[in-house]
């Protein structure tokens, strides 16, 4: 068994696809258990036993429809408008922009593409740093991952069984955190290359919000629907996602007909890929649960600590570490189940232990070796890897401290509820 | 030989895209239509196969995204070793993964398989009148075309080897 395992590691670090590793490690653990290997047949079909899971391919859809169509512009022209004319303006619009625009586009790396392209060039020309702007653009990339509608969210509900509009509230402080930090260090680093202040022109934002006259509905549709419970998740999603196709598509044209059929079909890869661990895992977890694999797992850590605030500490080196190894689609997937059982036992809330497993992941996005965002931003704007890693650091190091603050400050997550 | 598997692989490519898109599509029309009926109509039309269509079109979507993210080599993966390894040694790594995802495919494929043809003998229903075997058969076919696009990638990457001149464009 302990072969089999490391063999397995082995082929994971090796590139072999997340699902085939799952996948074998559950049915070697049926096998080995008088478990019917079609077992990982009935857990994939399962997919179609849960409701809400109906929101992940339609809010990507959403979300890719948006991120080929011109909205990133107006979304910056419109946040230009509202915040530009602070101290350290434009940087605050980068922050505020690609948070918005992650929530609702589910935090695959499409931020960075959509956005740092019209970001990182202005922000260059407005005598920004060429570090800082390359560390801002990519650490900004997964910023946003804790508002709703974000695909992440929803997952940590549907694996964890938690309430989703409950994740969606929790989030909302400890993602407000993030932004507040990054935009404080922003203008701290920024203070001596003083510019003259903007003028606030409320033509101007007047102008944008004309532009932006379509999109307007969308977050207010969206974010007050779900947050008032006028609307469940999946409708919210099912609503985006005609919503977004019928403005993008007929409305405003931006997207041509012909153009549909590969949109559709690189948002539903990314479904693809991430439900297919999702079901693999789902028979993983089903393994693991027959054969107690977390009761043993608490029994070793309740002899390493004892207290909730010692757990905390030791949850957090778990999931940075795990962050720099696993995505954060899979990590969900897969640790969710095995560290839910500990947690309770330490009287951790499940809403804020889903915020702090979020919140970490996200750091996973900027840490070397494996960090999604490094790469996309290294090839996008075309500088070598290590120097994206130094740029990025100090945006990690403020990250960091944020989510250390949303650990062990449970209120934060728990105050909406 | 050459010939007829760029055509196999178009042919694949748009049968996926199609399949895409009309179960995208028709996700959407029906679970919209549903809240317009429930919200504005008085639940004017009674939809009972609605909730379980739309559920299960996320099955096959799953199923016929995973089969296009197997061609366009996108499942999630742990890619370092490309970012610190270079040349053939790569090459042969990429086989030994891809031809263990190709196990593993048929292996699930075969197990989808068994079940739905003893699904066949309970005789379930769903969505009214469709019979549960056939709603669940996107799975071990699904299974099967993944373990295929390995197979053949693994070929691709084998021949890229041999043949260097041939270049690994799509693999």
């Amino acid at each position: 068994m302990i072969i089999v395992s490391l063999l397995l590691v082995l082929l994971a670090i090796l590139g072999a696809p997340l699902f085939a590793i799952i996948a074998t490690s559950a049915m070697v653990g049926f096998h080995n258990n008088d478990i019917e290997l079609m077992t990982m047949a009935l857990e994939l079909m399962s997919i179609a036993n849960t409701p809400v899971l109906t929101a992940i391919p339609l809010f990507t859809f959403a979300g890719y429809v948006l991120s080929e169509s011109n909205a990133p512009q107006r979304l910056v022209r419109l946040t230009n408008a509202l915040f530009g004319w602070m101290p350290g303006g434009l940087a605050l619009v980068c922050l505020a922009a690609c948070a918005f625009f992650t929530a609702f586009t589910g935090a695959s790396g499409v931020t960075i593409i959509a956005l740092g392209a019209i970001l990182y060039p202005a922000l260059k020309q407005d005598g920004y740093g060429d570090r800082f702007n390359l560390g801002l653009v990519t650490s900004s990339g997964s910023l946003g991952l804790l508002f709703a509608p974000s695909l992440p969210l929803i997952l940590y509900g549907v694996v964890a069984d938690v309430s989703i509009d409950d994740l969606f509230r929790a989030g909302i402080l400890p993602g407000l955190v993030m932004l507040v930090m990054l935009g404080g260090y922003s203008i701290w680093v920024n203070r001596h290359n003083r510019r003259p202040m903007g003028a606030f022109s409320i033509r101007e934002v007047g102008a944008a919000l004309r532009e932006a006259i379509w999109e307007l509905p969308l977050p207010i549709v969206v974010l007050g629907g779900i947050y008032s419970g006028f609307f469940a998740v999946s409708e919210a999603a099912a609503i985006t996602a005609l919503y977004v196709f019928v403005v993008e598509v007929m409305i405003n044209r931006e997207i041509p007909l012909r153009e549909l059929p590969r949109i559709v079909r690189d948002s539903m890869v990314l479904v693809g890929g991430i439900l297919m661990i999702l079901g693999v895992s789902l028979a993983s977890t089903y393994y693991m649960i027959d054969t107690e694999v977390p009761q043993k797992l608490l029994g070793m850590v309740a002899d390493l600590v004892s207290s909730p605030l010692s757990f905390l500490v030791l949850l957090l080196i778990f999931l940075l570490i795990l962050g720099a190894i696993l995505d954060i689609f899979s990590a969900i997937m897969l640790v969710v189940p095995l560290i839910l059982p500990i947690a309770a036992n330490f009287g951790v809330n499940e809403v804020h232990l889903g915020i702090v497993f979020l919140a970490a992941m996200q750091l996973g996005y900027l840490t070397p070796p494996v960090g999604l965002n490094l790469f996309i931003a290294s090839y996008r704007f075309e500088k070598p890897i290590m120097h994206v890693y130094s740029a990025t650091f100090p945006f990690l190091v403020i990250l960091m401290l944020s989510v250390i603050l949303i650990t062990f400050w449970p209120d934060l997550s728990l105050v909406f509820l | 030989m050459k010939r007829a598997l760029e055509k196999l692989e178009r042919a694949g490519r748009f049968a996926e895209n199609t399949a895409l898109v009309v179960l995208l599509g028709t996700m959407i029309v029906v679970a919209v239509f549903q809240i317009v009926n429930r919200q504005l109509l008085g639940s004017m039309f009674a939809m009972p196969w609605a909730d379980e269509l739309v559920r299960f079109i996320v099955l096959w979507l799953a199923m016929v995204g995973s089969i296009a993210a197997c061609r366009d080599n996108k499942h999630i993966r742990i890619d370092a070793i490309t970012h610190v390894l270079s040349g053939t040694v790569v090459t042969w790594i990429k086989i030994v993964v891809d031809v263990f995802a190709a196990v593993v495919c048929a292996v699930i494929g075969w197990q989808a398989f068994r079940l739905v043809r003893e699904e066949v003998s309970w005789g379930d229903y769903v969505m009214g009148d469709v019979p549960l075997w056939l709603a669940h058969a996107v799975v071990p076919l699904a299974f099967f075309l993944i373990c295929y696009q390995f197979l053949v990638r693994v070929l691709k990457l084998a021949y890229s080897i041999f043949r260097p001149e041939a270049g690994e464009a799509s693999a």
